[in-house]
């Protein structure tokens, strides 16, 4: 008796063990992947923002925390931590409704939607590159089609890509890609339960009110993972502000005007113009630090909220 | 009859909007085209279209830069990248969402997060490791983050998988096959949709990354995307915006292309991955 639970005990552990094995060593691809690529860099990244290395001696003076102290209380950084979260404040709600108004059209059966889909999600899958370049030569003083479009109205042709307007430009670029979420959100929206939508309309609910008790709670947790998704992707934007530059000679980030240099172009500077690589390293800690903390916050604002929405125990209750 | 043609027509404010939308959304891939193909001694003239169609600009705009060579590079990074991040996906995916392992929630935390984790952020420490090891100007950067896979895709695999019924495996163990086995004759097969949509995004996303081949590769031997954006200036470095327009255009036209091919399994894709 002993010996046979002993015996059945121990080829469960086994199978357990063999089991365990099986899945490290299916996700081992990923589980080296991440440690060799995303945390060792990020390691050494920290490393070097407490050195004064300019990314050639072989030297790496130690400087503690005087990197993070000069990051903290250079108004650069302030300057250009405002100007991203400008472009973000402005760029992500305007993708994140843009593209849930035009899927929740799309949903309908309105004729030759599945043109406007593809239309409306191209821009979208436009390389951030190309976006760039196209409107550099859409907004070009001399021959671009923005200031012929002016020209018929008698205004003389405009700079588009230096002073204040570089940002009007930059934000354009960005907000081409608007329909950025529909097919995410067309997807989202087939699992909304059709025998609720028709319960809701016998009870005589509004296009409106149908949308706020059924659809929006049905999708709130995929709005939610494209508001974050957004929301880091347009806090990292710098390819665009980088491009759009008047010269646009590689890793010269002088020509970038001061009303498009975000963070990435500031961090982008200090690597690649200036060769600060430890103070550069210390900006890059200190941004995955505010991104961290931007994303907290929006998924628990927005986290608080799908749970009120999804959750139909909670509703009867509040009743 | 009726009812169908009725319904089709149901939403004239709504189609109208949707052609407002589409129209401005278009309007720049009209005037790219209209750009490319205008001579240069017309580009300030004050007219919608040139007088002469200058068909000249393309072959111009292929041999202002090395565009056919960097054009195979860009391929090549991106077929590999993407191939390479498709399989170890999901076979990642495949271990999250059917076999059990000490510590599997919490590195599924670990995977989540990483979603999160900034790339551009990462790039440039990846880049100061990499230059230690000498793999500055090698293709070997891509080949190790496609074999690593990509979060977003291990987690729509992880999805897809986990809605299988367990009696999949069992059938497969009963006659003998290993894990392996069972994963590449019964679960990739069924995958293929959502290998579609892993395999476009990818390649898109490597054939417009401008970064890191500006960091990782040489400049006379990187990517188009890096050679586009710095291509088109003549010697006094005044930008050349016609065959600029002509460049970026047959640039974008591959992931257009692949785009409008794949469209439907890319939807497919996502749907399938019950994204609730």
């Amino acid at each position: 008796m002993t010996t046979l639970t002993g015996i059945r005990r121990r080829s469960i552990r086994r199978a357990r063990q063999r089991d365990g094995l099986a899945f490290y060593g299916f996700i081992s691809p990923w589980l080296l992947g991440t440690a060799i690529l995303t945390v060792f860099p990020l390691g050494y990244a920290l490393y070097v923002s407490f050195t004064a290395w300019d990314g050639i001696s072989p030297y790496k003076p130690w400087v503690g925390l005087a990197n993070y102290a000069e990051v903290l209380t250079s108004p650069d950084t302030w300057s250009a931590l405002s100007k991203t979260l400008l472009v973000v404040v402005i760029v992500v709600p305007a993708t994140i409704i843009g593209s849930l108004v035009l899927a929740i059209w799309l949903n309908e059966k309105v004729r030759g939607r599945v043109v406007f889909r593809t239309i409306i999600f191209l821009p979208a899958i436009v390389p951030a590159v190309a976006a760039a370049l196209i409107w550099k030569v859409i907004f070009d003083k001399d021959s671009g089609s923005v200031n012929r479009i002016l020209a018929t109205f008698g205004i003389h042709p405009v700079s588009w890509v230096t002073g204040d307007n570089a940002f009007i430009t930059l934000l354009v670029v960005m907000l081409w890609g608007i329909g950025a979420g529909i097919i995410i959100y067309l997807a989202a929206l087939q699992t909304v339960d059709v025998e609720q939508l028709e319960a809701a309309k016998v009870d005589g609910a509004g296009p409106l009110t149908t949308f706020r008790h059924v659809t929006l709670p049905a999708i709130s947790p995929i709005l939610l993972f494209q508001t974050v998704l957004t929301l880091i992707t347009t806090l990292q934007v710098f390819i665009p502000a980088l491009l759009l530059a008047p010269v646009g000679v590689t890793q010269t980030v002088s020509s970038v005007p001061v009303a498009n240099r975000l963070y990435m172009v500031d961090v982008w500077s200090q690597f690649f113009q200036y060769s600060r690589y430890g103070y550069g390293s210390a900006m890059i800690i200190v941004f995955v630090i505010v991104i961290l903390i931007l994303t907290a916050v929006v998924f628990r604002v927005g986290g608080r909220s799908v749970y009120y929405a999804v959750d139909p125990d909670q509703r009867e209750d509040r009743r | 009859m009726t009812a169908r043609a009725s319904r089709r027509e149901h939403h004239p404010v709504k189609f109208t909007l949707l052609l407002v939308v589409s129209i401005a959304l278009f309007l720049p891939f009209a005037a790219l085209a209209i750009k490319g193909l205008t001579p240069g001694s017309e580009l300030a003239n004050n007219s919608w279209f040139p007088t002469n169609w200058r068909w000249q600009n393309i072959p111009d705009a292929l041999n202002q830069i090395p565009y056919v060579r960097f054009a195979a590079i860009s391929t090549f990074i991106a077929v590999v990248y993407s191939g390479l991040t498709m399989i170890s996906s999901a076979l990642v995916g495949y271990g999250f969402a059917r076999l059990r392992g000490p510590g599997k929630r919490a590195l599924f935390a670990v995977l989540i997060a990483m979603m999160i984790v900034p790339q551009i952020v990462t790039l440039i420490p990846t880049y100061l490791l990499f230059s230690q090891f000498g793999l500055i100007g090698t293709y070997w950067p891509w080949v190790l983050w496609g074999t690593a896979g990509a979060p977003y895709a291990i987690f729509l695999y992880r999805q897809f998988y986990a809605s299988f019924p367990k009696e999949l495996e069992e059938a497969a163990r009963l006659d003998g096959a290993g894990r392996l086995r069972t994963f590449f004759s019964i679960f990739i097969p069924l995958s293929r949709p959502l290998m579609v949509t892993s395999f476009v995004i990818s390649f898109n996303a490597t054939w417009g990354d401008y970064v890191a081949p500006t960091l990782f590769l040489n400049a006379d031997n990187t990517t188009l995307a890096a050679g586009i954006a710095t291509g088109y200036y003549n010697s006094h470095g005044i930008l050349l915006p016609n065959l600029l327009a002509a460049g970026s255009f047959i640039y974008i036209l591959p992931v257009v292309v692949l785009f409008l091919f794949a469209q439907r399994s890319y939807v497919r894709g996502f749907v399938s991955s019950g994204i609730k």
